[in-house]
């Protein structure tokens, strides 16, 4: 044997509990930063939020399986030009441990042109319900104090579950039916 | 240096890319959308549940047939097959049916039965496999590593000086080497560990986010072929190793059987840290030194 593996046959350390560092948070992109990205060829990004009625959000949960948590969607027209090109949105998932904001782009077809992650956070647990806990990131930048040390905060085994940006594409790609694409119509 | 670092949903996790913005920003973002399409282009080539994949073809192909692969496909089923040769099959891509019947893979009704055995993939010349029995692959175990080594390799092409490439949890660093990398603690997933990088890559499996229950006990997506089933969702694996492929490889067999993969962690130029999950304790050590961390 080339290796021996004394340490599986001899108490272990116990990882003391100075060692682990707290939670994780990472800014990514800006909007506009994502708005670039998602749709370099745009002239200009009109704010249009979606304001979804009663019978819309029962509608949009029929077509997408997903609760809607509020009524409103924050969204912007892409022109280019007199033209529309597309729809860029910003939503928000949260799970147990963690709140990720994302951009999704969708174009005039229907179809996601693309994801973008805005800010990603990682807190201990029931905190990421709290709306007092989540305003104080608003503003949060690169480099904040809830950042890792180091020159780099990597996290090895972050294999988090992305079904929560999945089913929330889902819920926007049922939105923009049923909001932007009729109201284009009309 | 000033990181610039996006993160997409891709590979069924949350992929980070960052890479040293140096003198051209505009560079730097187009190299990250790059290596961002060249990981969907990869998925799409290997993913279970893309129809087209390479994956999907050999796995709806007959015994005997002889199917043709892309070469990147093909590298990673050669890769696959010195893993599987060195761990004398603890290492398997053909584990497929037993990751659907643990309920990791959703399994079609009308799919026909496949045996799990590695040798069931014959590499032939040309870029073919040779089916020698029915086998339904699943490259979760490799393919994440691969990309990220792939996505590195493109940003370094591209002229990116420094930067890296987290796959939810299999990285790999380049041009620069951060003092350490941060491990989730296995029973408080959102706080760390933290220990020392010295080699360029590192890969974790554990079952924080991926576990389910399954036959009264609760287990995560690595089967042990010897069983044929899947494992207790008790520990946490890191690999350390030159590149990412081989860290998320060996990560499975060293989680299927720690005390025997001493010799091929050596064989690989890799090192190895388990976390357990004791009575109320997290106990860790690394399979060269427990004194390390």
């Amino acid at each position: 044997m080339i290796e021996d593996l004394r340490w599986w046959n001899v108490p272990a350390i116990v990882v003391p509990a100075a060692l682990c560092a707290p939670a994780y948070a990472m800014q990514y992109l800006t909007v506009e930063q994502a708005q670039q990205l998602l749709f370099p060829q745009a002239e200009r990004f009109v704010a249009a939020p979606v304001q979804l009625d009663r019978e819309q959000v029962a509608r949009v949960e029929g077509y997408s399986g997903v609760r809607l948590r509020v009524q409103s969607q924050p969204a912007w027209r892409v022109q280019l030009g007199e033209a529309t090109v597309g729809w860029f949105f910003v939503d928000e998932v949260y799970g147990k441990h963690e709140f990720i904001t994302y951009a999704v782009g969708i174009d005039t077809a229907g179809r996601v042109t693309g994801v973008e992650i805005l800010d990603y956070r990682e807190t201990h647990g029931g905190e990421v319900r709290n709306a007092a806990w989540r305003a104080q990131f608003i503003g949060a930048g690169v480099g904040d104090e809830l950042a890792l040390g180091g020159a780099i905060g990597n996290i090895s085994g972050a294999t988090l579950s992305c079904k929560h940006i999945t089913e929330g594409v889902r819920r926007l790609l049922a939105i923009h039916a049923e909001a932007v694409a009729a109201r284009s119509v009309e | 240096m000033t990181l610039l670092r996006r993160a997409r949903p891709l590979l069924g996790t949350l992929v980070e890319v960052a890479v040293d913005a140096g003198p051209d920003g505009a560079a730097a973002m187009h190299a990250i959308s790059e290596a961002f399409a060249l990981i969907e282009h990869l998925h799409a080539r290997m993913g279970f549940h893309c129809p087209h994949s390479d994956v999907s073809r050999i796995n709806r192909a007959r015994p005997g047939a002889i199917v043709p692969v892309g070469a990147d496909t093909w590298e990673v089923l050669s890769a696959a097959t010195s893993f599987s040769a060195a761990s004398q099959g603890l290492f398997d891509v053909t584990i497929a049916p037993l990751m659907e019947r643990a309920g990791f893979l959703p399994s079609e009704a009308d799919a026909p039965p496949a045996a799990v055995g590695w040798q069931g993939l014959e590499l032939l010349d040309g870029q073919r496999l040779r089916l020698q029995r029915a086998v339904r692959v699943d490259l979760g175990g490799i393919a994440k590593g691969y990309a990220v080594d792939r996505a590195v390799a493109l940003l370094q092409a591209v002229g990116m000086r420094a930067g890296h490439v987290n796959a939810g949890g299999d990285l790999r660093v380049f041009g620069h080497r951060p003092d350490a990398v941060q491990v989730r603690h296995p029973q408080a997933p959102t706080r760390t560990l933290s220990l020392p990088l010295d080699l360029p890559a590192a890969a974790t499996s554990a079952g924080y986010f991926q576990q389910r229950a399954w036959a009264g006990t609760t287990v995560l997506p690595i089967v042990d072929p010897r069983r044929s089933a899947p494992c207790a969702a008790s520990r946490s694996v890191t690999v350390f190793a030159r590149d990412c492929m081989t860290a998320d490889a060996l990560t499975k067999i060293v989680y299927v059987a720690p005390q025997q993969s001493g010799p091929i962690l050596a064989r690989f130029g890799a090192r190895a840290l388990v976390m357990e999950q004791g009575d109320g304790e997290a106990l860790c050590g690394t399979h060269e030194d427990r004194h390390r961390v």
